[in-house]
């Protein structure tokens, strides 16, 4: 199956890579960055808002190295799940990143590839030909969500694993433009529906991942139709600090529910009391907010009710009333 | 009677006396070639002058074609070849009674993914934007995408095809009768009526459809693809082209996996064929994964209602089966899979009363066909699953209810199966002996059970599609100087192992390594006629066909070694590639000597082998030959399963699959068959499906279209039952097949075993487990507040 | 067509004839030790120059989206789908294939050799791909446990064996390696 065609750009340094992308917006051309191309190449093999200028990252190896309060965004899914310095200091991270697709394409994939994950939907991922048959989507091509039928929101859902667990650390993301730089919150960063996903410019580029160390007791479960190869169609990752039988600290982050990955911060549980009911309460409240629409593998329904699960399993787990 | 000849088999065989070949657990032949990548598939051996066939597919589920216009795409640099349906009028089809397939649509478009037209250019980029330059004018039609929309009476335009049942939609309808079925509900200790829903599976082969075709200086057509049957697809291609069959050269390559969704002639071959032939260049087409799902013929969604009686004598008195099964949009093998959803329900246990009602319709999908267990699978289900809702409620081990249900053996179904050898007994017998089931059914914890099931398969078809006369499988050997023995065949190798199983019988016979013999079962030209590798009939046909030609090729060799010697032929046996006296064993001769002197005066030593089945064996109701076979294979597992009590989540913890082959010829190849059969069983039960977007195929990829991967995978321990079938080569029957069926209910009734929940749908997915147990608990806690309100 | 959107592929990214495709460029490629020079367009996928420039067919195209495991290739070491991979991008790399991993000079290497005689392949088309990704495994790891094979095989797809015949060929062949130490590595580097 071959890809439309573009030219490909092969920066070697990220100042190569940010005058490329600065002469393509001065000639008027639009682009994509692609690093490790999991998703962008599936993507364009379908057709799916393929652009003529690829401006490939991976030759830029200054953004791939691990400190200890970042994470280059270059670097490779299966380099994150298995660093020392990330188990160590991140151990959630980790593991999330080792329960991404499967091994071949973590070692293809890239944390920052991941947490700009374009959203997926039955109506979208697909060829060019099913998506004539079945008249284009909002997402691509055409102008009707076919999910929920209208013309402003896209439903198509988040699928990125890495997001809920850097969103509880309170994880900043730094890009750069041919102008400038900036670093934002993870937690301001996300937006807007399917398509417009979040606030970035074209030609901005991700380049690290700052992650603070952190003393919270934090997991991730997710939930997906086989064990491997899947992207999340739920998944939820809990930060909980205690003291004296009280919660003092607790940060509830979900996938695979929405257009974005949310933030749910404390669930009002501040200051609850360690015990089965505030699990409760944290399932209820997780039920109250997660909204999950047809266009993914399992029911709606059930994705939402073991969203509630996960929150529930993982605050006792967390708060040491469960193995 | 017959039963003499089973003890006479077993264990005084010949091959078993010499310590031969025969039951030795022997690495494919091919396996080499394939774990070094050295194996060619189709697409590996496109010739560098080869151009790119692509085909343009109907976006409309069903829709008149009122005009094609490609004259834009012809005027593009690059394409050297258009071709619409209109120019192919010739329709095909692998049964001769449903030759319902052209090339290319010619009036209506019937599916989404239906091929319209098609062209043969340069490169693939050039066929796609050839492809967009093709305009088609549609006139949409009213889409049949629901089982009980093509029960009606419609108006002929609405029609799929010329030929259905009274003005309807509906493919095929068939009815069977036996004994007195109503009664016997009547009088029954226990009975229930239910309807299972099973969604489209597919046979999602690793190797995608490929097809390369050349029509030569010589006028000769040559096609390459990856096919089970090269027989059928010959016959199609001629009959397509208006060629005679011996100006065509059908090679099969090695084939990437197969299981029934190669065994169709298909419209991509006739297209790459008739596109060589209007360029004169060789035409490679190569399938996305997304037409290979578009192209396949997969099991047919299904709606079975099924009724069981049991009698007070605590056996099976009455089944009542009502199929109705979506054939999309052509009839393919479906007229066999009609009757197979009834008829093969007539084993492994005896059924005196018996009724079945089967239609298959036609719908704006897809079509569908074979699939491993063709026909057998989802029916076999909902028997297996209603058994053990019988033996749960009337107090009984399942596993002792099936034994004191089974048939014997050698004896006749109520609807005239000739049963020979039958291990279903010692099946069910050491599956539970090795899973510890007394120890476990009932006994495991909430979320753990165990559960059980049988099942039976034929071992070829005894009636051949054509009715023409030829053999159903003939083996030509030749051997020469050089002392290799070359065995021609068409038996097509997918994977399974068939030449391996050519090769070994052969030098078994002839006393020779299994190195020195070579096969050759890839072109027309070069094998005898053999009907191909579906219908579990390779082993039992083919084997028999080879075992003649090489006992043929014995005595030649036999008679240069007593020509040799002056001993008389028959005192010589073939050993170790050696003639040798019996009765004084220094008396040897080289192979090779011995067959050299054979030639003498005849030149290279060529015997030919062949296999009919037996004649006319069933009854004469109507759709008595469907179903029938020289001989059956039986099986029973266990399997054992673990719940995920907060996601539903489903794991198979481990599968004991004991299967009744007859004879292992190569233990090795013949667990290879029952592991793979159990992993695609386990698919269908857990998380195949095969879903749609009302016309739309919702999963047409390897993502969503869910197979379990390494770590779903359970241990499976396969367990050979050999019950040495009298007509069976050295005793064997099949094993590519049958060993799928009871996995689909063993793992519903472990689930029961497990949760105390009964599933009737496929696939069962954890979200399904979990509504369940969510209904569960809520209304165990309804009835103990009732309890403690009392 | 709304091509004032962003949400569309640019219009010349749909198929075109070859004369509004960018260039050919040359490309290096040292495959199996081998340095090979071709022509490829910038949009080449690496699994197509293989098998169609080079030719080396034994990686095998199964559903061109990175969830079959068949064209799996070693980049540096590491196991990675080739229809993801764009050839250029693999300029400067090592790649690996069945045709290079099979044999160690004449000698057939333990996993090949293992895997014929475990009964590890019946169709085949899956089994480099799957070789490919347990030269990467026992590179790393000496003696995997089963649970850890299947884990590092879960990104290939076979649809015949039920994997069981694929974890008894590992097993087989790590202990053979084990019993007979290579340095293979070595011998390899010291080839480049």
């Amino acid at each position: 199956m071959i890809l439309p065609p573009f030219e490909l750009h092969q920066p070697s340094t990220l100042d190569e890579a940010m005058a490329t992308a600065q002469k393509l917006r001065d000639e008027g051309m639009t682009f994509d960055y692609m690093a490790g191309g999991t998703d962008v190449l599936p993507n364009y093999k379908n057709r799916l808002n393929a652009r003529r200028q690829v401006i490939g990252l991976g030759g830029v190896a200054e953004l791939t190295s691990i400190d200890d309060t970042s994470i280059g965004a270059l670097a490779r899914i299966d380099d994150v799940a298995r660093d020392e310095r990330v188990l160590a200091l991140w151990p959630t991270l980790a593991k999330a990143a080792g329960l991404i697709a499967s091994p071949p394409l973590r070692r293809l994939g890239t944390v920052g590839g991941n947490l700009l994950l374009d959203t997926r939907c039955y109506y979208f991922n697909q060829s060019e030909f099913w998506r004539a048959s079945k008249g284009y989507c909002l997402k691509a091509d055409g102008d009707v969500c076919l999910v929920v039928p209208q013309k402003e929101t896209c439903y198509a859902t988040y699928s990125g694993d890495l997001a809920p667990i850097l969103l509880v650390h309170d994880a900043e993301l730094e890009f750069r433009s041919p102008d400038s730089g900036r670093r934002v919150k993870l937690r301001d960063f996300f937006a807007y529906d399917g398509t417009r996903r979040f606030e970035k410019a074209a030609d901005e580029v991700l380049v690290r991942i700052h992650v603070e160390p952190t003393a919270l007791a934090t997991d991730y479960l997710k939930l997906r139709a086989r064990d491997t190869i899947e992207y999340p169609v739920m998944g939820v990752a809990m930060g909980v600090a205690t003291k004296d039988g009280l919660v003092t600290d607790l940060r509830v982050a979900v996938t695979g529910s929405e257009a974005v990955p949310l933030y749910y911060g404390d669930l009002g549980l501040m200051g609850a009391a360690v015990d089965a009911s505030t699990a409760d309460r944290v399932h209820e409240a997780l039920l109250d907010r997660i909204q999950c629409y047809r266009n993914v593998p399992f029911p709606p329904g059930y994705r939402k009710a073991m969203g509630a699960e996960f929150g529930r399993s993982l605050f006792l787990q967390l708060t040491g009333q469960q193995a | 009677m017959s039963s003499d000849r089973h003890e006479k088999l077993h264990p005084h065989d010949d091959a078993v006396q010499r310590h031969g070949l025969i039951g030795k657990r022997i690495p494919l032949i091919d396996a080499m070639r394939k774990s070094t990548g050295q194996a060619l598939y189709t697409d590996d051996l496109a010739p560098n002058a080869c151009l790119v066939g692509k085909i343009l597919r109907s976006p409309h589920p069903h829709a008149k074609i009122l005009a094609i216009d490609t004259s834009a795409a012809l005027a593009m640099p690059g394409v050297h070849a258009v071709l619409t349906g209109r120019e192919a009028p010739n329709s095909f089809g692998v049964l001769p009674v449903s030759q319902d397939e052209t090339a290319l649509a010619v009036d209506k478009a019937i599916f989404i993914g239906d091929g319209v037209a098609a062209v043969a250019a340069d490169d693939e980029e050039t066929a796609l934007a050839a492809l967009r330059a093709i305009r088609v004018d549609y006139e949409p039609l009213r889409a049949f995408l629901d089982l009980q929309d093509s029960l009606e009476e419609v108006p002929e335009e609405l029609r799929l095809h010329k030929k259905t049942v009274g003005g309807t939609n509906i493919h095929k309808e068939v009815r069977q009768n036996f004994g007195d079925v109503d009664g016997e509900f009547e009088r029954a200790l226990w009975k229930k009526r239910m309807s299972f829903r099973f969604p489209g599976i597919q046979h999602a082969f690793t190797e995608p459809l490929v097809v390369i075709a050349h029509y030569d200086a010589d006028e000769r057509m040559t096609v390459w693809s990856a096919q089970q049957v090269p027989h059928y697809l010959h016959r199609a291609l001629a009959k397509v082209l208006e060629m005679p069959m011996h100006r065509i050269r059908v090679i099969r390559p090695t084939v990437g996996g197969g299981f029934g969704g190669k065994s169709d002639p298909f419209p991509h071959e006739m297209v790459a064929a008739l596109l060589s032939r209007k360029c004169r260049r060789p035409v490679r087409i190569l399938f996305d994964r997304e037409e290979v799902f578009y192209n396949n013929h997969g099991r047919h969604p299904s709606k079975i209602e099924v009724g069981l009686a049991i009698g007070h004598d605590k056996k099976v008195a009455a089944l009542d089966i009502d199929a109705l099964i979506d054939g999309g949009a052509w009839g393919s093998f479906g007229v066999v899979t009609t009757y197979y959803n009834g008829v093969l329900a007539n084993g492994p246990y005896r059924v005196n009363n018996f009724r079945y009602r089967g239609r298959r319709v036609y719908s704006n999908r897809p079509a569908s066909g074979a699939m491993r267990g063709h026909g057998a699978v989802n029916t076999r289900f909902a028997y297996e699953v209603l058994l053990d809702e019988a033996a749960h409620d009337l107090g009984f081990d399942p596993a002792q209810f099936r034994i004191d249900n089974a048939l014997p053996a050698y004896t006749k179904t109520i609807n005239e199966f000739r049963i020979t050898t039958n291990g279903i007994v010692e099946c069910i017998e050491r599956a539970c002996a090795m899973a510890k089931w007394k120890d476990k059914h009932g006994k495991l914890p909430f979320g753990r059970g165990i559960g059980i099931a049988g099942g039976f398969y034929i071992s070829g078809s005894a009636l051949p599609i054509h009715w023409d006369g030829i053999p159903q499988s003939t083996v030509h050997l030749k051997a020469d100087f050089d002392g290799g023995i070359t065995i021609h065949s068409l038996a097509a190798e997918i994977g399974q192992g068939s030449d391996t199983m050519l090769a070994q019988i052969t030098a078994d016979v002839l006393g020779v390594p299994i190195g020195q013999c070579r096969v050759y079962s890839d072109s027309t030209d070069t094998a005898p006629i053999d009907l191909g590798s579906y219908s579990s009939r390779v082993t039992f046909m083919a084997g028999n066909a080879v075992r003649r030609a090489a006992e043929e090729m014995r005595s030649l060799v036999i008679g240069g070694a007593a020509d040799l010697t002056g001993y008389p032929p028959e005192l010589f046996v073939l050993e170790d590639a050696h003639a040798i006296n019996a009765t004084n064993r220094e008396v040897r001769v080289p192979f090779v000597e011995a067959l050299r002197r054979a030639m003498k005066d005849r030149g290279a030593l060529q015997t030919s082998g062949c296999y009919s089945s037996p004649p006319p064996m069933g009854g004469s109701h109507k759709g008595a030959a469907a179903g029938l076979s020289p001989t059956y294979s039986f099986q029973a597992f266990v399997v054992e399963v673990e719940v995920d009590l907060m996601t539903g989540k489903p794991k198979v913890q481990e599968v004991w699959a004991a299967h009744d082959c007859g004879r292992a010829l190569n233990p090795l190849a013949v667990e290879a068959q029952i592991e793979g059969c159990v992993h695609m069983g386990l698919g269908q039960a857990l998380c195949e499906s095969f879903d749609y977007n009302k016309g739309n195929v919702e999963n047409p990829n390897f993502l969503d279209y869910r197979m379990l991967s390494s770590t779903e995978t359970p241990d499976i321990h396969a367990i050979l039952v050999e019950t040495y079938d009298p007509e069976g080569p050295f005793g064997a029957k099949e094993c590519g097949e049958g060993p799928l069926l009871p996995a689909l209910p063993a793992v519903a009734n472990a689930l029961f075993d497990a949760i105390g929940i009964r599933f009737y749908e496929m696939p069962i997915t954890a979200d399904k487990i979990w509504r369940a147990l969510q209904k569960q608990k809520k209304s165990a806690a309804k009835a103990a507040a009732q309890g403690a309100s009392r | 067509m709304t091509s004032a959107s962003m949400t569309s592929s640019d219009e010349s990214a749909l198929p075109t004839s070859s004369d509004a495709r960018p260039e050919k460029r040359v490309l290096h490629l040292r495959v199996n030790g081998s340095d090979h020079v071709v022509a490829a367009r910038p949009y080449a996928l690496l699994l197509d120059v293989l098998r169609e420039d080079l030719a080396l067919v034994g990686t095998k195209r199964g559903c061109d989206m990175g969830t079959c495991g068949c064209c799996n290739v070693l980049i540096d070491g590491k196991s990675v789908m080739s229809c993801l991979v764009l050839a250029h991008e693999a300029s400067g790399k090592n790649i690996e294939t069945i045709e290079g991993l099979a044999f160690e000079g004449a000698e057939l290497h333990p996993l090949s050799a293992a895997w014929a005689e475990c009964g590890g392949s019946q169709c085949g088309f899956c089994t480099p791909g799957f070789i490919v990704t347990c030269h990467e495994l026992l590179a790393e790891e000496q003696a995997p446990s089963r649970q850890r094979i299947a884990e590092a095989i879960s990104g290939n797809v076979c649809r015949c064996t039920g994997y069981k015949k694929i974890l008894d060929a590992v097993e087989v062949a790590a202990a053979r390696m084990r019993a007979a130490p290579r340095h293979e590595t070595d011998a390899r580097s010291a080839a480049l």
